[in-house]
């Protein structure tokens, strides 16, 4: 290792720290140089599995002790924005996981703080940098959809069979998850939103908000907590979006759409693929014919291209989490803008905010027809 | 049997993981034994079903209490562990994830652990581990597993993070006795099967690929029926002397895979499996773990030499210690359990 290497440090030791060291390990210049988590334990266990062996307990103290270049933040995210200040005040570039911080304004706060000491933050919005979503984003730049968006639609589904997962947050109302404001949703849709707010200008004009309790969940006992979401969202401009967010549709989704007034995109990141529908005028027949094989060739040549990053050893689960914090560590050594610009961050936090308090504080209407009154 | 128990019947007991496969079987087994205060340790979002079954069975409204709480809250632990004299934890962490596992098989453990510590009324600490925490690597084939086989030395490698949450949780019960005087007794019951259990162990082979493979066909399962291990879990809580020890759980009467899929086969549904020998599997999972290394995890170590090893090999196992030194014999035999094991799928 050479001294300009990264120094980089992990405050949180739970499921999503194993992705991330993974990801670290595969990227050239970097190290981790401690590990943190209020339990001590958890900090040693990852420790023990990635030959780390400095581990804290407490981040004021790993920061003394270590002034990591980096501190990746993957802790509940009640205790992002108190974290990340600490690591920024102390003088590290921080990387929170999703969702970036609990409100938008935690969000804001944070980035001007970020802004202020000259270091560098991110969000883990880590879908943004899979190969197809960084080629959908080439494509649009060049100009394939013939304009600025029209319409967009981002679908995302989660399976509540991961009983490992939602097992202990019904089991326990003073979960994390359920101490959100948007309880599971909040600690769901920010992939999907994030996806969202790249195309979508800053000024939201409106947002109507439909949100449910599955039958599932609502067979689970989970009381107050929602999972059915239906989002409609126009911006300044008149681009429209459409977000939907369900625990019962199959097969699993995370796919976003993005109508242009001369062609579309459709971003499957299941599959990693991405479909390119290109507006073409077919004469009678041939449009019952044609168009079908020109999706079978797009999606021929999106299962080629996997294949191919097969062979080459590059289509791994976390492509996009790897991309992305090889992108931010790039910024923080050539001192460049980081990978996510804040307006996007921002947009995200602002419109999620939106969404829960027109769920859990406003009078939001529900996906299940209501009860005629006898 | 002997009678001979460190706790009256009138003691009380508690029971992690109650409402589990295993969990409502030991709660059974102790109210067969006659004892009168059994506490079940419960999360509130549980499915209750069995456990309301076996309290209706035994009319056990009254003995039977349902403790509703999270063992990773420390002060739930604490609540939870108030005057009980034998404590069986069997909760653990099934999570795909390492850490997941780790935290709900470890730090459960600890905060149940911590909240004993100054109790003077416990007098057993049973810990339900894992025949997961063994190395098969060096034991010779046909070699005999018993409980001075060496455990897994690189479980990252074995990736299997239950088998990790176990071995750890095990070296950490193992401290508490020899820093606090825990009272523990270590149980590693073998592949646990029985009504209430419908999935193939991978030891009888795996369904990934689309085709069922079986690994050698000759391997012996240390099979063990739930009953059975329900009863020797009760009996490492009772039996006076069994301080700090650890005992395997397999029943008399083993199954090779080969006969316990054919049975399967024959009486639940009938499926192609292909079989191919030990070698040739071993060889896999060597080419699977190498690709895996120089690939940086494309393809996670799922397959490799450890767990073949300790999956596949043919080796033999063995109850001796569980007899001898706890008095136990399995309640069920062979040919009764493989049928009531086999009745949940053609019941309806």
């Amino acid at each position: 290792m050479s001294h300009s290497d990264l120094r980089v440090a992990i405050a949180g030791c739970g499921k999503i720290a194993d992705q991330h060291v993974q990801a670290i390990d595969r990227i050239p210049g970097c190290r981790i140089v401690a590990l943190c988590d209020r339990e001590l334990l958890m900090a040693k266990q990852l420790g023990e599995r990635c030959g780390v062996s400095q581990c804290f307990s407490d981040v004021v103290e790993m920061l003394a002790a270590v002034s990591p270049d980096v501190v990746h933040i993957t802790t509940p995210p009640q205790a992002h924005f108190s974290l990340a200040s600490l690591c920024l005040e102390s003088g590290s570039h921080v990387y929170l996981e999703k969702p970036f911080t609990v409100t938008a304004t935690e969000a804001d706060r944070l980035i001007q703080i970020a802004e202020k000491r000259d270091l560098r933050l991110t969000a883990g919005h880590n879908c943004q940098f899979t190969r197809e979503a960084i080629e959908m984003r080439r494509l649009v730049k060049q100009g394939f959809l013939g304009g600025k968006p029209v319409h967009l639609e981002s679908h995302f589904s989660y399976d509540l069979s991961d009983k490992s997962y939602v097992g202990p947050l019904l089991g326990n109302r003073s979960h994390w998850v359920r101490r959100l404001p948007g309880k599971l949703l909040h600690n769901l849709i920010s992939h999907g939103i994030a996806k969202l707010a790249e195309f979508l200008d800053d000024e939201i004009a409106e947002i109507f908000v439909f949100a449910d309790q599955s039958p599932e969940l609502e067979r689970l006992n989970g009381e107050d907590v929602l999972d059915e979401l239906r989002v409609l969202i126009r911006d300044g401009s008149g681009t429209t979006a459409f977000f939907f967010f369900s625990t019962q549709v199959k097969p699993r989704l995370n796919r976003l759409r993005i109508c242009g007034p001369l062609n579309s995109l459709v971003l499957d990141q299941n599959s990693s693929s991405l479909i390119r529908n290109v507006s073409r005028n077919y004469k009678s027949y041939l449009t019952f014919f044609i168009p079908p094989l020109q999706s079978a060739r797009e999606n021929m040549r999106n299962a080629g291209v996997n294949l191919r990053n097969f062979v080459r050893r590059r289509l791994y689960q976390d492509y996009g989490m790897t991309e992305l914090i090889s992108r931010f560590y790039s910024s923080i050594r050539d001192s460049q803008a980081p990978p996510i610009p804040y307006r996007e961050i921002l947009l995200t936090a602002k419109i999620m905010d939106e969404i829960f308090g027109q769920i859990y504080d406003g009078d939001c209407p529900k996906l299940k027809p209501e009860p005629v009154p006898a | 049997m002997n009678q001979e128990r460190i706790v009256l019947s009138s003691e009380r007991i508690l029971v992690s993981g109650s409402n589990g496969f295993i969990g409502t079987r030991v709660v059974d087994a102790l109210l067969r034994y006659g004892f009168s205060s059994i506490r079940c340790f419960v999360r509130p979002s549980s499915r209750l079903d069995g456990l309301y079954k076996v309290r209706d069975r035994y009319s056990a409204a009254d003995t039977v209490e349902l403790f509703q709480g999270d063992l990773l809250s420390p002060q739930d632990c604490q609540r939870a562990v108030d005057g009980c004299s034998i404590i069986y934890h069997l909760a653990a962490g099934s999570d795909k994830s390492f850490a997941g596992s780790f935290m709900n098989s470890v730090l459960t453990t600890r905060n149940l652990m911590d909240a004993t510590v100054g109790r003077a009324e416990l007098k057993r600490f049973v810990n339900v581990s894992s025949f997961a925490v063994y190395s098969a690597l060096k034991i010779q084939r046909r070699g005999v597993l018993d409980e001075t086989c060496p455990l897994e030395d690189s479980p990252q490698e074995r990736y299997d993070p239950y088998g990790f949450g176990k071995l750890k949780q095990e070296e950490l019960v193992k401290e508490y006795g020899k820093k606090f005087g825990l009272p523990y007794v270590i149980l590693r019951p073998g592949t646990v099967f029985g009504p209430g259990k419908r999935e193939l162990s991978g030891r009888v082979g795996i369904g990934t690929f689309g085709v069922f493979i079986q690994v050698s066909g000759f391997n012996l399962l240390p099979l063990t029926f739930v009953d059975n291990c329900a009863e020797a879990i009760v009996l490492a809580g009772l039996k006076p002397g069994v301080e700090g020890e650890v005992f395997n759980v397999v029943d008399d009467e083993l199954l090779t895979s080969g006969q316990f899929l054919s049975r399967y086969k024959k009486s639940v549904k009938r499926f192609l499996s292909v079989r191919i020998p030990y070698f040739a599997a071993h060889l896999l999972c060597l080419l699977w773990e190498n690709y895996s290394r120089t690939s940086k995890g494309q393809l996670p170590p799922v397959f490799n030499r450890r767990r073949c090893a300790a999956e596949w090999k043919q080796i033999r196992f063995t109850n001796q210690k569980l007899r001898n030194r706890l008095g136990w014999k399995p309640r069920i035999g062979l040919e009764p359990a493989m049928l009531s094991f086999l009745s949940q799928f053609t019941d309806r």
